[in-house]
């Protein structure tokens, strides 16, 4: 089954200034990732955050590249579910 | 172009080195700043976050944890803790190195307290955090509103414990006991940073001397309540000032000292001067210790009221360790044994 992953949300109040710049990609396209794993690292003003992988699977597409910026609910990668 | 920008970053983190930075470059980074390997954090499900975030809109609170764009906070909230920000979300004051909007704030808002008490009760809370904007345009600066807050939830969670981090009441005795009275277990007013940096961090309204003396008070009339304060590292203080900072804190009456990296919210901030290591923190934490605090947690992530409900599990534990051999830790942030 295909997974889309977004980028999830922190909590600010407002979605729109909330997200941050891909810094980079830990996983390429046909690794398989265990759920958890490091998916790959956004920066905010203050600090890395790495968004871990959601579901154990095969990394089919990255969407977004290195230096883009993201917001809440961006479409990040697409993974396909093991099993 | 990798390393030149981890080049251009080192420049950056040193105050000097940016400021002879061409304009375009000190752009580039901003959209993409670099930090060391320990300032990551992992970006959770988002799922209790949604769900803390809706019940927050729900009763129109505000938690400090949005407004100062907190790294901790999905990690606090996955835990099902927060800070609320009470008296509104514009202060009156303006400092260098807060996300906090400041102007002309409205009136506080009726039936807050019991808003507050609500959220509290809804999220389950054990230990609540009541912070607040400053507010120098009303007559109590605000500490009347914070001690009904304060009732409110120890009305509706009678085990609850609570902790106020509050402004400096401009070092007012009545104002600070009307908060005491209220019954808070922690009364923390945070100095911020070192006496040198003040002027250039704090609102010129704040003074090092102000808010020592505001602690001081605090001690005088809250003998059952731990008396805390926190300052940021990293703003370019040396280590020095760092331990006369702990000193003097010490010496006005604090129990308890939080000390944390400080993170630039914005591209309007103050820039961060210096990222120190998980060891310098670690060093500064025992210098605390031996200064005499009898909670002290120093880390890159630590904030104020970042996992304070320890202070009581380290008291416990502190106790229970005297007779056994329970030493066992709740967490890097509880070090009271």
């Amino acid at each position: 089954m295909r997974i889309e992953v977004r980028l999830p949300d922190l909590g600010d109040e407002d979605d729109a200034v909330q997200g941050g710049v891909v810094a980079i990609w830990s996983a390429q396209p046909g690794d398989t990732l265990e759920a958890g794993d490091d998916l790959l690292e956004v920066t905010t003003d203050k600090a890395a955050f790495v968004v871990p992988c959601p579901v154990s699977g095969t990394l089919i597409e990255q969407c977004v590249s290195e230096g883009d910026r993201v917001s809440v609910g961006d479409l990040l990668g697409v993974l396909e579910a093991a099993g | 172009m990798i390393e030149f920008l981890r080049l251009c970053a080192a420049c950056y983190n040193g105050v000097s080195g940016y400021e002879r930075l061409p304009k375009r470059m000190i752009g580039i980074m901003e959209a993409q700043p670099q930090f060391p390997p320990w300032i990551r954090r992992a970006w959770p499900s988002g799922l209790t976050v949604r769900e803390v975030k809706t019940l927050l809109g729900e009763l129109h609170l505000h938690t400090v944890c949005q407004s100062a764009h907190c790294p901790n906070q999905s990690e606090c909230w996955e835990r099902r803790t927060a800070t609320f920000m009470v008296l509104g979300n514009v202060c009156t004051r303006h400092c260098a190195f807060c996300a906090v909007n400041s102007g002309r704030p409205a009136s506080p808002a009726a039936g807050e307290p019991e808003r507050v008490a609500e959220a509290s009760a809804r999220l389950g809370l054990r230990h609540v955090v009541i912070t607040c904007v400053t507010r120098d345009d009303l007559p109590d600066q605000g500490s009347g509103h914070i001690a009904d807050c304060v009732a409110a939830v120890k009305q509706r969670l009678r085990h609850a414990t609570v902790e106020v981090l509050v402004p400096d009441f401009r070092a007012e005795t009545d104002a600070i006991r009307r908060v005491l009275a209220s019954g808070p277990e922690i009364y923390a007013h945070n100095i911020e940073t070192v006496e040198r940096l003040t002027p250039k961090l704090r609102d010129r309204r704040f003074s090092y001397r102000g808010s020592l003396k505001s602690l001081e008070i605090a001690a005088r009339f809250g003998s059952d309540c731990f008396i805390k304060s926190g300052f940021m590292l990293g703003c370019g203080e040396r280590p020095e000032e760092v331990r006369r900072t702990l000193e003097d804190l010490r010496a006005a009456g604090c129990v308890a000292v939080t000390m944390g990296q400080y993170l630039q919210p914005t591209g309007r901030n103050h820039p961060v001067a210096a990222y120190l290591t998980p060891e310098q923190f670690q060093e500064y934490e025992q210098l605390a210790r031996q200064v005499g605090f009898v909670f002290a947690v120093a880390g890159p992530f630590v904030r104020s009221s970042y996992r304070s409900e320890a202070i009581f599990e380290g008291q416990s534990r502190a106790q229970a360790s005297r007779g056994a051999s329970k030493t066992a830790g709740c967490g890097v942030y509880c070090h009271a044994d």
